[in-house]
């Protein structure tokens, strides 16, 4: 379950990075936004209704980020974007802890999904089922988006020759916002969409922050299936040390990732280095 | 004599593209060979094979009969093979002189150095070495002139400068009269033929006039491979080499 | 600035510090605990400023030298409980973790080294608070554990222990200060003077130079990966000791100390000071902690504010408080400059590129 929770804010994470070359330490505020925002509107207009206005209202959050603030980065080094993102995930966790309270809040579950499932050998919950469900159809709807359309090959090319997308006309600067809503919505989407399980406070954000950049290493930066993959590993190997080496099952992950770091830099599936001259 | 620099069956390959392949290239000390070819025939990264910009995926380089195939770029600075870079590389917010100093400095004191305490003026001989780059080049003048506020030719008299002050026994010079005006090629000419009297000096051009009236030998790289080698006048008159232009751009007759 | 007025004014600052401290609204002990956290953050400052490498780990290197200073002391010479030797134990072991750590990490590029510097710090953090908390005590930390006395020479001095009441109106009471404030201004001395010599000797030059044109650097003949190291180490033990010392002060020391909330603090207080400065990082230090400690009292949200103040200050100021500052005085030369400059594209790792 965790996986898939890495898995989708993993994709938002590469998709951005590989092709906006941007390093987005605020991407866990994404999800924490999600969250509330699905809190309060399911609190008055139901679960659905949560489902479409939090990635929307994140959406429209990253827009203005990217367009006050973000822009002026893009082309710096790494360092001032993780910098600024990060000083901006501090503002947005701040401000939400200030309006919703330090204390875990409950995200309720309407009765129609909150039973269980009986799948023979085991009794599931209904939700988790519908959120796999999900979190699955976001994964193949991103895949289209990218393999499938016009601004999907932007970004395609993008993770490649951003320069060169700009010479052959392609509108880069719409091309990018859009990218960054799109990464920025779906991590609103996984805010909201998680919080029935997960509860909702103003850590959970960066708690699953820390491990979806995890995840993205692992996968690769810039790679989608990199992220998929990655997100599984990582979620299995957690639940698998659990089971076995239970002290260690936190620490496990971050073996893993200075490991891939070490010896395949560029993630499993990412792409071999680019070489110079 | 024996060669001072000596590859075998080098080679470069990104993917299933073979920017290098197969070169057995050899230039004795004292010799100023020339290489060219065509746009895209591989001679920069042939260049950076043997500084060690990029890492060889076939053969062999040796060095004053050293291997050094694996050995990385600072080291091969160290032991005497400087590059002047295509574009200019200098560090712009620092002073011309300042530039040359950090090279000396670096020959000096070798790689790595933990004086956290001493500051580099106790250091003897770097200051002068740092001038006497800068005379070769002839940007004395131009010392304490910040390096970006430089013109695009006198960036890159700085580089080959900042390359000198690293006293190479080897110089590799990558187009180094690109862009500039005639009067500064004909400086730059006199300037190379100055250095080819005390070290080795590859170099890679398109200006034809000059590399025929400079160079010992000429070594000629088309797709990737060693075309054909020889003096300025058998390479003139070598059908093979006059074909292999024909599609592509030269300034001046060959 | 001449060196001899430079480390006068020094001393004349670090003598002050505490008094000007109290007119608005702070204490002897958080002058103390602003300093601790400062000589971290010199360190912090010569990975950033000078070497260009932005570590999100240095919790790792603070929460193990408090750790084992104050182990030092309970467990591993409780008959004998040495104050120089809980130091010098945390600085050697944490040094050692550092150029293992380091020799890993330093051939990595821009976001892969931070994101490996937060992998190890979160390593380090698991493996205090579960894998050998029968030796750390898990999430409880180690607590109540005294000071050994300061042995210098004959004397024997309580660190503890308050300087002779001495009222001075508005300026609070000499007795609110300690030795303990005392000493960790005197090392805050060395630090500052050691950061000083070694950013104007030949291994900070080369450094600059690195950090300023580092394929120029490469080609000119310097060992970068070993350049980097020796930052990244000396930088580990600068924090090393400044846990060390957190950790006597404070009696205690708790897994949080390693959290990456930790590391991102000593990222917010150098770069708000001002990177490549060498006050920065302590004025840094100060202003935030001062927020954290008194304002924090007054309003719930001096933490939203310090991450206003953190944005604003990479945006428009990017050199920092003091970096802004300097800049507008008269150019003095320096091997480096802005440290948040805009580089060529070029410069930057494509997608996969993660070493050279």
């Amino acid at each position: 379950m965790r996986g898939l929770v890495y898995v989708a804010i993993a994709l938002g994470l590469t998709i951005v990075f590989g092709m906006l070359r941007l390093v987005n330490f605020a991407h866990g505020a994404f999800y924490a936004i999600g969250a509330y925002v699905g809190l309060v509107v399911a609190g008055r207009f139901g679960l659905v209704a949560a489902l479409i206005a939090a990635p929307v209202a994140v959406a429209a959050f990253a827009v203005v980020f990217d367009r006050v603030l973000l822009r002026r980065f893009y082309d710096k080094e790494p360092t001032s974007q993780i910098l600024v993102t990060f000083g901006v995930a501090i503002v947005v966790e701040e401000t939400l802890r200030l309006i919703f309270g330090s204390s875990t809040l409950p995200f309720p579950i309407p009765d129609a999904i909150s039973g269980s499932f009986n799948l023979g050998f085991a009794s599931y919950p209904a939700y988790r089922l519908l959120f796999a469900a999900g979190i699955i159809l976001v994964v193949v709807a991103v895949w289209y988006f990218i393999e499938g359309t016009d601004y999907g090959l932007i970004v395609r090319a993008g993770v490649r020759d951003r320069t060169m997308v700009q010479l052959l006309g392609g509108n880069v600067q719409l091309a990018s916002t859009i990218i960054f809503a799109l990464g920025a919505g779906i991590a609103g989407l996984v805010g909201v969409a998680a919080s029935p399980i997960y509860s909702v406070d103003p850590n959970t954000g960066f708690s699953f922050l820390v491990p979806s950049f995890v995840v993205v290493v692992i996968g690769g930066l810039g790679s989608f299936w990199g992220a998929v993959l990655g997100g599984l590993i990582v979620g299995e190997l957690g639940s698998l040390t659990t089971l076995l080496f239970p002290a260690a099952s936190d620490v496990v992950i971050y073996v893993a990732m200075a490991v891939v770091l070490l010896v395949r830099p560029q993630g499993l599936l990412g792409e071999s280095e680019v070489i110079k001259g | 004599m024996d060669a001072i620099l000596h590859t075998m069956g080098l080679g470069k390959r990104f993917g299933h593209f073979a920017a290098n392949s197969d070169i057995n290239f050899s230039v004795r000390p004292g010799e100023l060979r020339a290489v060219i070819g065509p746009n895209g025939a591989g001679k920069t990264t042939f260049f950076n094979l043997l500084s060690g910009l990029v890492e060889a995926t076939d053969g062999e380089i040796f060095f004053k009969g050293d291997r050094i195939t694996q050995i990385a770029g600072p080291r091969r600075v160290a032991r005497g093979i400087a590059k002047a870079f295509q574009t200019a590389n200098v560090y712009p917010e620092e002073s011309v002189f300042q530039n040359c100093r950090l090279a000396a400095l670096a020959h000096t004191q070798g790689l790595f150095s933990l004086e956290v305490f001493r500051r580099s003026t106790r250091l003897g001989g770097v200051d002068r070495i740092a001038e006497e780059a800068l005379e070769l080049v002839d940007l004395a003048a131009f010392a304490q002139t910040r390096a970006g506020d430089l013109s695009h030719g006198d960036k890159k008299r700085l580089d080959i400068a900042i390359a000198l002050a690293t006293r190479p026994q080897i110089l590799l010079l990558d187009e180094p009269v690109a862009g500039m005006s005639i009067e500064e090629v004909h400086k730059t000419d006199r300037l190379i033929r100055g250095l080819a009297k005390r070290m080795t000096v590859l170099l890679i051009e398109h200006d034809m006039n000059m590399i025929m009236g400079i160079s010992d030998s000429i070594t000629v790289l088309h797709q990737g491979k060693i075309l054909a080698e020889g003096t300025p006048a058998e390479i003139r008159a070598n059908p093979r080499v006059q074909e292999a232009y024909l599609g592509g751009h030269t300034e001046g007759e060959l | 600035m001449k060196d001899l007025r430079f480390y006068a004014l020094t001393a004349l600052g670090l003598v002050l510090f505490p008094f000007a401290i109290h007119p608005i609204g702070g204490y002897g002990g958080l002058a103390t605990q602003i300093l601790i956290v400062g000589i971290a953050s010199i360190g912090f400052n010569l990975l950033l400023g000078y070497a260009g490498l932005l570590s999100y780990g240095q919790a790792m290197f603070y929460g193990l030298g408090a750790y084992v200073a104050l182990l030092t002391v309970s467990r591993f010479f409780p008959q004998h409980p040495n104050f120089w030797l809980a130091i010098a134990l945390a600085v050697t072991f944490v040094s050692l973790v550092a150029v293992a750590v380091g020799m890993l990490v330093v051939r990595l590029y821009g976001i892969y080294f931070a994101l490996l510097t937060l992998a190890f710090a979160q390593m380090s953090y698991f493996l205090v608070f579960k894998v050998f908390d029968n030796l750390t005590q898990g999430d409880d930390g180690l607590q109540g554990i005294a000071s050994p006395p300061l042995a210098l020479g004959p004397w024997s001095i309580d660190l503890t222990a308050p300087l002779p009441a001495l009222a001075l109106g508005p300026f609070g009471d000499l007795s609110d200060i300690h030795y303990w404030y005392v000493f960790v201004a005197i090392v805050t001395f060395g630090v500052i003077a050691f950061s000083r010599t070694l950013t104007r000797s030949q291994f900070g030059e080369v450094l600059g130079a690195i950090r300023e044109n580092e394929e120029r650097s490469r080609f000119v003949g310097f060992d970068i990966a070993r350049y980097k190291l020796a930052a990244f180490v000396i930088a580990g033990a600068l924090t090393g000791l400044s846990g060390a010392l957190r950790g006597l002060y404070e009696t205690s020391a708790a897994p949080d100390i390693l959290t990456v909330d930790t590391s991102g603090n000593f990222v917010i207080y150098t770069v708000v000071g001002g990177v490549q400065t060498l006050f920065g990082p302590l004025l840094g230090t100060g202003l935030v902690m001062y927020l954290q400690n008194v304002i924090s009292a007054k309003t719930d949200a001096w933490r939203l504010i310090e991450g206003v103040i953190f944005v604003l200050v990479i945006v428009f100021l990017p050199g920092g408080v003091l970096g802004t500052l300097e800049k507008r005085r008269a150019g003095r030369r320096n091997i480096v400059t802005n440290a948040l400059r805009t580089t060529p594209a070029e410069a930057l790792p494509a997608a996969g590129e993660a070493t050279r």
